[in-house]
């Protein structure tokens, strides 16, 4: 047979530490009922151990006001909303920059042999014809393209 | 200098965001301040017991607040809402531990602490038996704490303790039973101390 594990008096026992009445006002008939129920006996050593403490932490609970708790919850949830409502532009500008760099990787991919010819052909050009019509703004393009491109590209992302 | 100046339109649609962010809390300010002063000692009281640390209490009970104001659902009564409230409170703790960051050691209650409730007569004898106890809620499972401080501090029903645990009611009977048995042999089997006295019937 299995051992019970509540007693019906168990209210009654609650009943009497929560009305203060345990253990000088109640029936003689509960007090011999606890002193011979194992699970009566639990209960009242437990909550009564417990009810004390807890009346003692109740006193000592130093909270913050409500209206100091609802400020910083306010704070709090306008910085979250913020934040978040950010946070779809910072992934645009990433998409943007990693798109830039994959395009001027491709293109000076596709590009190489022609710069490489260019290149070539400047090296076996005397100096004074380089600064041909055609060249000179070219090779001025090309050199402001590397400088500029940085920039730009340090510009985007560190708009945030 | 590269930040980018925000504009009159950013600046007006940021506090739209933030403002829409305040009205999806679960409750407006007056009714929470009403809620909170009629629960924080309680939720502060059940934290501090569970986690054996008043400073961490005091961070939990801050976030217990924050999240049930943001918790996406709506609550039938006020019953409903402190269980979910203590739930709240419940995980924290649990995820507290989890990570490690804190140790359940349960204090030993200051002798001096202010406010106590007893007379200076009895005061050694209430640290005593606070003491006491605060060492045998140390040796039992953070569970069976939670659950003992509910049914016996707090006088939570069962239903309570489980909807504010996410334990099966079913369950609460038995768990109950065997937290209550451990407590009560760590404890010594001693008699109820709040008697203060031999148990003496009314005649």
């Amino acid at each position: 047979m299995k051992a019970p594990i509540e007693c019906p008096r168990e209210s009654d026992v609650l009943d009497a530490l929560a009305s203060k009445r345990w253990p000088h006002r109640v029936d003689r008939e509960l007090v011999d009922h606890v002193a011979s129920c194992q699970i009566c006996t639990d209960v009242l050593v437990v909550a009564s151990a417990m009810r004390e403490d807890h009346d003692a932490t109740w006193q000592e609970a130093s909270v913050p006001s409500s209206g100091q708790v609802w400020w910083r919850a306010e704070m709090r949830a306008r910085q979250e909303a913020i934040r978040e409502a950010s946070r779809p532009l910072t992934f645009v500008y990433v998409v943007a920059a990693s798109v830039a760099l994959a395009v001027m990787a491709v293109a000076g991919w596709l590009a190489w042999p022609a710069v490489h010819d260019f290149a070539s052909s400047i090296a076996s050009t005397k100096v004074s014809e380089l600064a041909s019509p055609v060249t000179l703004p070219l090779l001025v393009a090309l050199g402001a393209l590397l400088v500029v491109a940085p920039v730009a590209l340090y510009f985007v992302l560190s708009d945030e | 200098m590269f930040t980018r100046d925000m504009t009159f339109t950013d600046v007006e649609r940021l506090d739209r965001i933030a403002a829409e962010a305040i009205e999806t809390f679960v409750m407006d300010e007056d009714a929470f301040r009403a809620f909170y002063d009629r629960t924080a000692r309680s939720v502060w009281s059940y934290l501090a017991r569970i986690t054996g640390d008043r400073a961490l209490a005091d961070d939990l009970l801050q976030e217990s607040y924050y999240r049930f104001l943001r918790a996406e659902r709506r609550f039938d009564n006020e019953s409903h809402r402190r269980n979910y409230l203590f739930r709240i409170a419940t995980n924290l703790a649990h995820d507290r531990r989890r990570r490690g960051r804190h140790a359940v050691s349960v204090p030993v209650p200051a002798e001096n602490e202010p406010g106590a409730l007893v007379d200076r007569s009895d005061l050694a004898g209430d640290t005593e038996r606070r003491t006491d106890l605060a060492r045998a809620m140390a040796t039992l499972k953070p569970r069976e704490r939670e659950m003992l401080w509910l049914a016996y501090a707090q006088g939570s029903s069962h239903e309570e303790i489980a909807e504010s645990l996410g334990v099966r009611k079913a369950s609460i009977k038995i768990l109950l039973f065997r937290a209550r048995r451990r407590l009560a042999a760590a404890l010594g089997g001693a008699r109820p101390t709040s008697a203060r006295g031999h148990a003496e019937p009314r005649t």
